[in-house]
Parts: structure tokens; sequence; C-alpha cells
């Protein structure tokens, strides 16, 4: 009943009070008028044990953490960018450096271009670039364990252009000259079998002509034969094995 | 510099684009309104989404945040508390806190609530030997009625003073009192009943 009087405090008086009382702000004095009444009020002191019970209770919850994946998603969700993980968490009050400040710079600079790059297909990508690279390398006889910091100097980078200029230069004369040889040895073979020459031109000429669909005639060269092997020749009055070396038949 | 002064310069320079500033903000805010999300809406995952939800918002409009009218944090809680409603309107998820005492009918919600909080699959005295009590009262305080729980969430969790209570539920401080009083009575009512059961 909110007129009635216990111990010098009437009720609504007590309910005026209560949330100083719950927040301890009373003085020693109003704090002890207060009790007296809620001990023997029958309305107010259950109401207060209830109220200050809800409170005790509410405040045994502790704080509970947020996610450790939740900053960064907040961020890709507003800026795209994952985080440029301040590591100081009062950053206004912290005077940045002028390192810091660059590295800053750095990372909003090739954050994104990160972002992107740890996508599966550009990984894959790069995997394969750099695999096509590292065989290349290896087919061109460079193996980087061998690469020294010398071979890195000015110096060094213009002996090596030099010294793989000259080994792909002499490569390639290699290559004419041989080349060079194998035609001159066409002409000369040319040269030395005319006969040959035309009677295999003829036979190229007659088959382009034949136009019966029949088969070509099966060339009866015994192959099973070695071409050095020697050939027996029999007769009747020469009983004796005469031994013939074949030519070799250039075709 | 004052918390407020370095809040104010953050602000400042997020609204300028720096987005050094705003993740300085997310970091310093984002376990707070986690906490509120979480308390209110009772799962981790709704507040987890709920968070993401109130700074997707919140750097949407920080240009539309005025100094002078009052504290950021006020500010952020307002926008907290109203999307937390409308989620809890979207997902239909009232409860009547008064309905702790009356006489139980064919709705789910007007059994007592000391019923409707039990855990049916084990034996009272095995409950609360399982459970944490942080994990009971969390679970009582979702079926506080949205104004009383939003109203002792801020007062007994978050620390907020009653005005600043009252400006983000936009309801008179002396509403904002009642709201708490009652809360907190009808949590220690459930709990004690909770508890007289297992006894």
């Amino acid at each position: 009943m909110p007129g009635e009087t216990h111990n010098g405090m009437q009720c609504n008086e007590f309910e005026t009070l209560l949330f100083d009382a719950l927040d301890q702000k009373l003085s020693e004095g109003q704090q002890e008028r207060f009790r007296a009444h809620a001990r023997v009020c029958g309305k107010c002191g259950p109401m207060f044990a209830e109220v200050e019970a809800g409170q005790h209770w509410l405040k045994s919850l502790a704080e509970v953490e947020s996610p450790a994946n939740l900053v960064n998603e907040i961020l890709a969700a507003t800026t795209g960018i994952q985080s440029y993980r301040l590591q100081a968490p009062a950053a206004a009050e912290h005077r940045a450096s002028l390192g810091e400040r660059i590295r800053e710079w750095a990372d909003s600079l090739f954050a994104p271009v990160w972002g992107t790059v740890r996508q599966p297909r550009f990984a894959m990508s790069f995997g394969m670039a750099f695999f096509s690279l590292s065989v290349a390398l290896s087919v061109a006889g460079v193996k980087p364990t061998d690469i020294k910091s010398a071979d890195l100097s000015r110096s060094g980078l213009r002996r090596t252009y030099y010294t793989t200029t000259a080994r792909m230069v002499k490569y390639y004369e290699n290559i004419r000259l041989v080349y060079e040889i194998e035609s001159k040895v066409q002409e000369i073979k040319k040269v030395t079998r005319p006969d040959e020459r035309k009677q295999e031109k003829e036979r190229e000429r007659n088959h382009k002509n034949n136009t019966s669909g029949d088969p070509e005639p099966r060339q009866e060269r015994n192959y099973s034969r070695d071409e050095n092997q020697p050939v027996l020749a029999s007769g009747p009055q020469n009983p004796l094995a005469v031994s013939v070396i074949t030519t070799r038949r250039d075709v | 510099m004052e918390d407020a002064q370095i809040v104010n310069s953050l602000v400042r320079r997020c609204i300028a684009g720096d987005a050094v500033a705003w993740e300085e903000i997310v970091q310093r805010y984002n376990r707070r309104i986690y906490n509120i999300c979480y308390r209110f809406a009772g799962s981790a995952d709704d507040a987890q989404d709920l968070t993401q939800e109130v700074f997707i918002k919140m750097y949407r409009t920080l240009s539309s945040y005025d100094v002078e009218r009052g504290a950021f944090m006020t500010w952020l809680t307002t926008m907290t508390r109203n999307l937390l409603v409308d989620h809890f309107r979207k997902t239909k998820q009232d409860r009547v806190t008064d309905s702790m005492d009356a006489a139980p009918s064919e709705h789910e919600d007007a059994m007592p609530l000391s019923e409707q909080i039990e855990d049916k699959r084990l034996p009272p005295d095995a409950r609360v030997q399982s459970r944490e009590t942080g994990e009971v009262v969390h679970e009582a305080l979702q079926k506080l009625s949205p104004e009383l729980r939003e109203a002792v969430i801020l007062r007994d969790l978050q620390d907020m003073d009653y005005r600043d209570i009252a400006a983000v539920l936009k309801v008179p401080e002396g509403t904002v009192k009642s709201r708490i009083n009652r809360g907190r009575a009808e949590l220690a009512r459930l709990l004690q009943r909770i508890y007289r059961q297992v006894m």
C-alpha cells in the first residue's frame, strides 16, 4: 500500500529510493531506513527481494566473446577488404611512424590484389605459370641453386647475357653446318646416281597414272636377307660357292 | 584525448573514406553489439548475422550521425535495438512475460514460463548439473517480453544509464525504470520456480 508507513518510511518513498538502493547510491542512513522498511512491509519486502535477485542473476551473466571471424566478415561485407589488422586498439591515439604509414598504404594498395590472387582459379593459373617457367629454365640448363649473388650484379648480368648469346649463336652455327653438310651429301648422291634417279621418277609417274584401283605389284625384294649377306650361286659345272656382295640401294 | 573525442575523430575519418578508421570502429564495438544481439536474440548464429547487419547499416548511414545530438554509443545502440525489434517482428517470437502466473490455455506461450523453459529430455537434477548457471539464466531471459528484455539487457548487461536507455527506447525514464523493475522481478520468479523444481 503506497501510503503505508513502516520504520518512518512510506511505501511510495521506498519505491522512489528503490533504484538508488539497487545501484548502491543511498547514504548509510537512507540505506538503513530502506532495509528496515523492506523487512517489515509485506508488499515492499518481497518485491525488493525479487528485483534484487533478478539483478543479481543478470549481473552474473558474463560477457560472451564475439566469433573470431566476425570482424573480417563485417569488413568484407562493408569495404570488401578483409582486414588492415590494426595492431593498437587505440589507433587514434597512436601516432604512426613513417614506416608504419608506408606499410598501411602498401597494405591498402595490395590487399584487394592479394584477395583476388588467393582465389583458387588464379592460384591454379599462377601454379601452372610457375611450373612452365621452371620447366623452361631446366631445359635451358639454368639452375636456381647455381645462381650466386655475384651473378645478380650488373657486370654479372652482363656477362651472363653475353655468354648466353654466344652459346645461342654457336648452337645456331652448328645446326646450320650440319644441314649444309647434309644437303651437300644429297647433291653428291644425285650426281653420282643419275640412272637410279630417272627410274625412280618413272616409277612415281606410273604410280600416279595408275587409276585402275588394282593393288600395286609386290616388290620381290628379299627383306629377310641382310644386304651384305653372301649369295650362294650354284651350278652343275661349277659347284664351288661364289660369294657375291650386293650393293646397297639408295631409295 | 577523451573517449568521445577519439570516437568522433574516428567517425570523421571514416566519413572521409578512411578504411583504417572504419576497421577501428568495428574492432571497438563489435563485441558490445554482438553481446546485445546475443542476449536479445538468444542464439549465437542469429547474433552474428544481426551484428553484421548492424555494422552494414552503420557503414551506410554513418554520415547521418550528428555529434551534437548525442553520444555515438547511444546512436549505435539505438540502431541495434531497432534492428533487433525488426528481427523480432519478422521471426514472430512473441513471448508474453505476464503469462507466467496465468492459467494454462491452448496457446503455447500462455503456459507458465517455468514449464516453458523446462528441458524435457533430462530430469531436473541432471539438467542443473549438466548446464551452466549462465545458460539457464540466458534461457530464462529469452522468456521475457521484448520490452522487458531490452530494458534489463541495456541496464544490467551493458551498464547504460537510465537517460541513455530512455533515449534508445524512446520512452520516458520512469517507463524505463518500471520495465527494468518488472524484468528483474520476472526473471527472478522464473528462476526461483526452476530451482524450486529441481531441489
